[in-house]
């Protein structure tokens, strides 16, 4: 695995030190009227996109926080985080 | 043989000897050898036979490119001679051979070779289907090349190492060496890594001028002084780089010089910028028996005579297409080597200076000839030369040809990470085109071949890795980029892909036995293109990654189906490129195991330690492993164990109860100050993840266990599932910083009251309750009233550099009562019969909450805390279709079937999780995963243990707990 990760704490990494934790699909749904099968998609269903997807890492072996970031699936290249989702990328 | 021992370039020390054996006899080679040069000097000129005509095969190049020196050594097969260091003692066998490499009794196959074109093994063999398990054996025994003992063990150490770099240059050549100068000058910390043993490149054996008068080597002295002379530049030599990636991440291996710690070592570098300059291999010159021994490269030529002091042969002819080759033969000649005949295949272009010099030294030279037929069976005896269009011929003896058609740039690196390259037809090489980001090529790999413009190139590529690194200026670079212009650019290079033959023994790839025949018949078959062809024919499949065919393959692709423009690429490389030990990578193979503050102490009571996970525990504390004596303690009595690896959290801010509430299945808002609540985690599957304990210590401040296997992932867990609710809350992993001793039995109270300084009376500290109090007055413990086994029992969570002082007060107070520790298996059984689980005994992967008969841990009135699990489980509830932990005991008092047991009738049913002969209850009792409709108290279950074959055993479904049902005796 080729990966450099920015974490929010400790800046670029060795993709090694991380955890993928999968796509971006927003907060949980909440329960009320939730289907199993919605739920399903909440938890299993990717888009799977070949190209710039925002994601999810834990920085296991360093600060443990969680972090989304822009990653191009094709390149494996991390994508600067784009200004209208700052917000929502930055740490949880 | 006497090596030449007054050459300047020398890299071995003629007057050390070292011994060696080879086919059972001792000969001598000297220090700074390789095995391949030993054998050599030692007039070896057949090293190996070939993997499917067992053609003779013997030194063609000297860095590998091919399996022709591939040989047995110290035992370990495939050992790549020409890159291994000859050393004192070596035991050295010849490969694929029946008989010897001289004499080789599959010989004859040569001449069988009509009855196998490319990938006859397609073709024939399959018809009637009954041939092919007879063809099958036949061929299995013919494939591959060496032999592997599966008894044998690898010797010598491995390690690894992983680097971060400014600049990583691949390539210790002049142009590597000037960009790693550069770079350094400019205060960046960079990585050199060379493939040979020394740095030098193209310049190091070469004693063409370079300035004033100055031979090329000590130009390549005068470099690799400069480069040791340069703190921020460190050196790899004897290291090869096998894969390069995205992000520029290099990887790579090393060998060990005699005073290195490691064999080998795997090198892994993330660097900022990569430079790649590799510089050339040549490409091989194709005509009939263009590997017969005796046939070399004029690099190889060359390097044995300057490095290893040793001439290639007596009589030699050369045909090549370069002024490299010129400049070989005529240093060749100064040293003594007669010179028949040079065929260059260039009809002009070359550099005056060489031909006035080939003229003064009466050598005949043959413009726009080539080699067409090596002659002799085994050795070279004479070669055939011919005008290109193969219409005039000359025959002259020799007992070397120096052969070579031109060059290959070495672009693996390059191709590696997606960078692209294409044919240029001024060079006729396939050169970089489209590079990676922030990755440079310098030097030869650019088609340059005057040495002031190789070094130029280098201090460039060195500019642009500064600028790469914010460390220099777009002017600085500028004026690099016109100094590098202003010197002589790439020459024009020969376009010749074979020779004028038919080329049924004229070999494209050494390693596989394919000839420009082969390829003919695949691209007749319809393979057209180099990837096709490389599968259907094998063409650079073999050992040498490729090394051989490399840019031949495409050149004649293109050549034979006469396409207007070469678009044919080389096939793809991939990592690694240079063939690496699985030791390597392996690395150091280091036990990383976790230890308890008690394994000193547990090992010196008899304990017998096994892995379990992450940690090593003490499972048993006597031979009897079925620990009749730990558990009869415990329930009579009293033991300790010590539990540290339980997973230790604590949980604590504004909003951690929500965080709890999150993952728990349980509503933790109901949780008292000082009690203990025992719940579990789910996936969103509704699959049971964990189970432990929860304790409130006070307002917002939690402190909870889980099990030793999840130790090392809740934090995320817990982060993971609330990350986008922003709460205010941190979680702190104890595990390490606690330690845990259980004192459990009848007589535990007595025991510890002893040391505590608080009441501990039933009244004072009643099951299920929390207190923090200190031991002797010192030491400052967490409590927790608990019943994991089923008696009374007290856990301890102590300060893990405290552990060793409690343990050994624990002990003293409880030595009238003869307390005697108990480990992992005597708590298993325990627990058992109590009905406890453990998770991942009891449960795997699919296994929910309500299977285990939990789910009155459940809390279904908290839908507002969106608990991980519980719409699942509320799926789950109705479905009858699921495994269902069961109670058994067996018939007839037949012994406990073996964990992992299946439940069978027709078809399989489930599986026993967990059974033992309960001494407690003097009957074998388990528990069990099995299908809903069995799950019913009264069921019969077919139980079928491994190679009992027809038998079956036979057990009954029974409540849980086993022991102790109404659980009086953990509340006593």
């Amino acid at each position: 695995m080729a990966l450099i990760i920015t974490c929010p704490v400790c800046g670029k990494r060795n993709g090694y030190e991380f955890r993928y934790g999968g796509e971006d699909k927003g907060p949980r749904p909440d329960e009320a009227g939730l289907t199993p099968e919605s739920l399903c998609d909440y938890v299993h269903m990717n888009k799977c996109v070949a190209g710039v997807q925002k994601e999810w890492w834990c920085h296991k072996d360093g600060c443990g926080s969680w972090f989304a970031i822009f990653r191009d699936t094709v390149t494996n290249l991390e994508r600067p985080v784009r200004a209208e989702n700052h917000q929502e990328a930055g740490r949880s | 043989m006497n090596r030449m021992n007054h050459l300047p370039t020398l890299k071995i020390d003629p007057a050390q000897k070292l011994s060696f054996k080879y086919k059972g006899k001792t000969f001598y080679g000297v220090k700074g050898d390789t095995i391949a040069t030993a054998l050599f000097a030692n007039r070896v000129r057949i090293f190996s036979r070939s993997l499917k005509y067992h053609r003779p095969r013997g030194l063609y190049s000297l860095d590998g490119e091919s399996a022709n020196t591939l040989m047995q050594v110290d035992g370990v097969p495939n050992v790549r001679c020409e890159n291994t260091l000859l050393k004192e003692g070596m035991v050295v066998e010849e490969q694929n051979v029946k008989g010897s490499a001289e004499n080789d009794l599959l010989g004859f196959l040569d001449q069988l070779d009509f009855l196998m074109p490319a990938g006859f093994y397609y073709n024939v063999m399959h018809k009637p289907a009954k041939l092919w398990p007879i063809a099958m054996k036949h061929i299995r025994k013919a494939a591959g090349i060496g032999k592997t003992n599966p008894e044998f063990k690898m010797p010598g150490k491995f390690d690894e190492i992983f680097l971060n770099a400014d600049v990583c240059v691949i390539g210790g050549g002049p142009a590597g060496m000037s960009a790693a100068i550069t770079a350094a000058k400019k205060g960046l910390r960079v990585i050199l890594m060379e493939s040979r043993p020394w740095l030098g490149g193209c310049f190091e054996f070469r004693s063409k001028a370079y300035q004033n008068g100055m031979p090329l080597y000590e130009r390549a002295d005068q470099l690799s002084k400069e480069v040791a002379s340069l703190e921020n530049i460190r050196v790899f030599t004897h290291a090869s780089v096998v894969g390069t990636y995205n992000n520029n991440l290099v990887t790579g291996f090393q060998t060990g010089k005699e005073k290195d710690a490691f064999t080998e070592r795997y090198i892994e570098i993330r660097a900022r910028s990569i430079v790649v300059a590799t510089g050339c291999t040549e490409r091989p010159l194709i005509f009939e028996n263009n590997e017969r021994p005796g046939v070399m490269q004029a690099g190889c030529a060359l390097r044995l005579v300057k490095t290893y002091g040793q001439l290639p042969g007596k009589k030699a002819v050369f045909s090549i297409g370069h002024d490299f080759g010129l400049e070989t033969a005529l240093e060749l000649h100064d040293l003594g080597l007669a010179i028949d005949c040079i065929a260059d295949i260039r009809e002009d272009g070359q550099d005056p200076g060489l031909l006035k010099r080939i003229a003064d030294q009466n050598i005949l030279l043959l413009k726009g000839w080539v080699a067409v037929n090596a002659h002799g069976r085994k050795k070279v005896k004479a070669v055939s030369l011919a005008t290109l269009d193969g219409t005039v011929t000359r025959r002259f003896p020799c007992d070397l040809l120096v052969a070579s058609a031109g060059m290959t740039p070495l672009t693996g690196p390059i191709t590696l990470s997606q960078g692209k390259i294409k044919y240029d037809t001024h060079t006729g090489l396939f050169l970089p085109d489209a590079l990676p980001e922030k990755m440079h090529a310098a030097g030869r790999v650019l088609g340059l071949e005057d040495p002031m413009a190789i070094e130029a190139s280098g201090k460039l590529a060195g500019l642009k890795t500064a600028f790469d690194c914010e460390n220099c200026s777009i002017l600085d670079m500028g004026q690099a980029k016109k100094d590098l212009e202003k010197l002589p650019g790439p020459v024009r290079g020969t376009k010749l892909v074979t020779a004028p033959v038919k080329g049924r023994k004229s070999f494209i790839c050494f390693d596989e036995d394919v000839t420009i025949k082969n390829i003919k018949q695949a691209i007749d078959k319809g393979f057209d293109v180099p990837e096709l062809i490389k599968r259907f024919t094998a063409a650079g499949l073999g050992p040498g990654q490729g090394g051989i065919p490399g840019h031949n393959l495409p050149l004649f692709t293109a050549k034979y189906q006469a396409l207007p423009d070469i678009s044919i690429k080389p096939t793809n490389v991939r990592p690694p490129l240079i063939p690496t030990l699985i030791s390597t990578y392996a690395g150091a193979g280091h036990q990383m195991l976790k230890i308890t503050p008690m394994d000193e102490m547990q090992r010196s009571d008899g304990g017998v330690f096994r892995n379990i996970g992450v940690w090593q525990r003490a499972r048993y504390f006597s031979d009897d492993f079925s620990c009749k004596k730990e558990i009869e303690n415990v329930r009579t009595n009293v033991g300790m164990l010590d539990a540290s690896t339980l997973g230790k959290f604590r949980i604590f801010g504004p909003d951690a109860v929500k965080a709890l509430q999150r993952v728990y299945v349980s509503d933790m808002t109901k949780l008292k100050e000082g009690r203990i609540k025992y719940s579990a985690m789910c996936t969103d599957d509704g699959c049971v993840i964990d189970d432990g304990v929860v304790v409130k210590l006070g307002e917002n401040d939690y402190y909870f266990t889980t099990s030793t296997a999840r130790a090392g992932q809740t934090a995320e867990w817990i982060r993971y599932h609330t990350r986008y609710d922003g709460w205010n809350f941190a979680i702190v992993n104890l595990t390490d910083a606690m330690g845990v001793i259980n004192i459990s039995g009848p007589n535990a109270r007595k025991v510890l009251q002893k040391v505590a300084d608080i009441d501990i009376s039933n009244e004072a500290f009643g099951f299920s309750e929390y207190k923090e109090f200190m031991i002797r007055e010192t030491v400052p413990v967490r409590a927790m009233r608990l019943g994991f086994v089923g008696e009374l029992s007290y856990e301890l969570h102590v300060p893990s550099s405290y552990m060793q002082s409690v343990w050994m007060m624990v002990k003293e107070a409880g030595r009238e009562f003869s307390i005697q520790n108990f480990g992992v298996e005597a708590q298993n059984v325990l627990r058992m019969e109590k009905g406890h689980i453990i998770l991942g005994s009891e449960s795997e992967q699919r296994t929910n909450l309500l299977d285990l008969g939990l789910g009155f841990l459940w809390d279904r009135e908290k839908a507002h805390a969106k608990t991980v699990g519980a719409v699942a489980l509320k799926q789950a509830e109705n479905d009858q279709t699921r495994l269902k932990l069961v109670g058994f005991k067996m018939e007839n008092n037949a012994p406990a079937p073996k964990d992992g047991a299946l439940i069978v009738d027709t078809k399989i049913r489930g599986y026993v999780c967990t059974a033992r002969n309960s001494f407690s209850l003097n009957e074998a009792v388990g528990m069990a995963l099995v299908e809903a409709p069995l799950s019913t108290i009264g069921t019969r279950l077919e139980i079928f243990e491994d190679e009992c074959g027809d038998k079956r055993i036979y057990g009954k479904v029974v409540e849980m707990p086993f022991y102790d049902p109404s659980g009086l005796r953990m509340k006593m």
